[in-house]
């Protein structure tokens, strides 16, 4: 599972998008990890992430905060997603003091989330950095859309959803915030980044992107969105 | 999956919601149904609730077709690695593990991401060439259960044709061989039916840079500016 990791985009886009997770190891610190894993999740409140969620209950575009806090388990994965390198940095340092002893890993630039761990006494234990897409890239849809899609690792957001979602915010039947939202919803460890999915949304609809669904010849019409 | 043909009101607005575009619409019947080759079992139709007429039906799956949903369904929790996704703890809690050392490289090839899907024709084809080069596989990893014979990276011939969202080939090797198997599966992603996305992890220790940044220029391979950080707050319960 590196369902954070591969989140295509340049590093003006990127700068806006970082991922905050802990969990515990299983056949090590698993047993009891449910109270750290709760103290975890209400410093990552405190700092009022865009999305969170826990693959045992869902993400908040779904459920809300206090069912997922209610159903954290020794086996749960909590994470949060910010916008800005300050609020990650200050999350670190509170998370260091709390002493939880579970696992902490933050997806986003590499050469920020350095910084961010330095500002708070932290060091960059291991790091995976992806090394790209190989293969048929002509099974790919476009990187406009890539950049959208793979904020949820686990590819449970449809490229074909994002483009039915461009057009309908350039037919001005759905605004770019409300379409990020409804993106989100597969999304069930809540990673989708809103905000920034709204930019990238907003930028399709834009420069009018017709959109793959009808290059893939699918059975939706104009009428349809 | 099925679709109820009985509720189904043929509206098509599940249509987009399939990441693999297996939600078809037979114009002469005006009927939509499932595509039951191209589907992954990922049961995102029937969570998201985009019918108005709740006309999906979870099929019980059996094997061979059940691992579709294994490698494909992230709510489905491996029975052996007891993490859902697609079931690898990787490098996420390397920090009490110490499962990746200073020397070592991870590597992982997940087949079919992003959102392409993958054959276990495909995955074969490529685990078998990294395997010639006497890499270890991870022990605890869904694909890796699949491989009948992990010094070669054979897989079960009865998934042969299945089809997954994703599976993930994941392996450890010493740094000395890291080229020639990053080499190597770029090699073999020309003679694939898919895509697939390329990790490399490694342990940071007293390093400026993250080590595998280099050795990844070298294989001509340009790492993504962004990535995983573990941030080393996990109790360590390894000595190196």
């Amino acid at each position: 599972m590196t369902h954070t990791l591969h989140r295509l985009g340049n590093t003006e886009n990127l700068s806006d998008d970082y991922v905050v997770f802990a969990m515990s190891a299983k056949g090590f610190n698993e047993d009891g990890s449910a109270a750290p894993m709760l103290k975890f999740l209400e410093i990552c409140l405190e700092f009022d992430p865009i999305n969170m969620g826990d693959m045992k209950t869902g993400n908040i575009l779904k459920t809300n905060k206090e069912d997922i806090y209610n159903n954290i388990q020794d086996v749960s994965i909590v994470h949060a997603v910010y916008k800005d390198e300050a609020t990650v940095a200050a999350l670190l340092k509170q998370v260091k003091e709390a002493d939880l002893g579970i696992s902490v890993v933050v997806s986003g630039l590499l050469n920020k989330v350095k910084e961010m761990g330095e500002s708070a006494g932290l060091k960059q234990h291991t790091v995976n950095c992806s090394g790209g897409v190989w293969g048929d890239m002509d099974k790919l849809p476009s990187q406009e859309v890539l950049q959208v899609t793979t904020m949820c690792g686990h590819g449970m957001v449809a490229s074909n959803l994002v483009d039915y979602y461009a057009t309908r915010i350039r037919k001005g039947r759905i605004t770019a915030d409300e379409a990020a939202k409804k993106l989100g919803e597969p999304c069930v460890c809540g990673v989708f980044n809103t905000e920034r999915a709204a930019k990238l949304l907003q930028a399709m609809a834009d420069h009018g992107s017709d959109g793959h669904m009808m290059q893939a010849g699918l059975t939706m019409t104009a009428e349809d969105l | 999956m099925k679709i109820d043909q009985d509720t189904c009101i043929a509206c098509k607005k599940c249509i987009p919601v399939c990441p693999v575009n297996a939600i078809l619409f037979e114009k002469s019947e005006k009927i939509v149904f499932i595509d039951d080759e191209q589907c992954v079992e990922c049961g995102v139709c029937y969570r998201i609730g985009v019918c108005p007429t709740d006309s999906f039906m979870e099929d019980e799956l059996v094997w061979p077709r059940s691992i579709r949903a294994g490698l494909s369904n992230p709510l489905l929790v491996d029975p052996r690695t007891r993490i859902p996704g697609r079931g690898t703890e990787e490098m996420k809690t390397n920090d009490i593990t110490g499962r990746f050392k200073p020397g070592y490289l991870g590597i992982a090839v997940e087949m079919g991401r992003p959102g392409t899907g993958a054959s276990f024709v495909d995955i074969e084809k490529v685990a078998q060439a990294i395997a010639k080069h006497g890499v270890a596989f991870c022990p605890e990893n869904p694909v890796t259960f699949l491989m009948t014979d992990k010094r070669t990276g054979k897989i079960n011939p009865e998934v042969m044709n299945e089809r997954v969202l994703s599976g993930i080939i994941e392996f450890e090797l010493p740094v000395e061989k890291a080229d020639a198997v990053l080499k190597e599966i770029i090699k073999v992603s020309d003679e694939i039916d898919t895509v697939f996305s390329l990790d490399v992890i490694s342990y940071v220790g007293d390093e400026e840079e993250p080590p595998m940044l280099e050795i990844m220029r070298q294989a001509g391979i340009s790492p993504s500016p962004n990535g995983k950080n573990n941030m080393g707050l996990g109790r360590p319960e390894y000595a190196f």
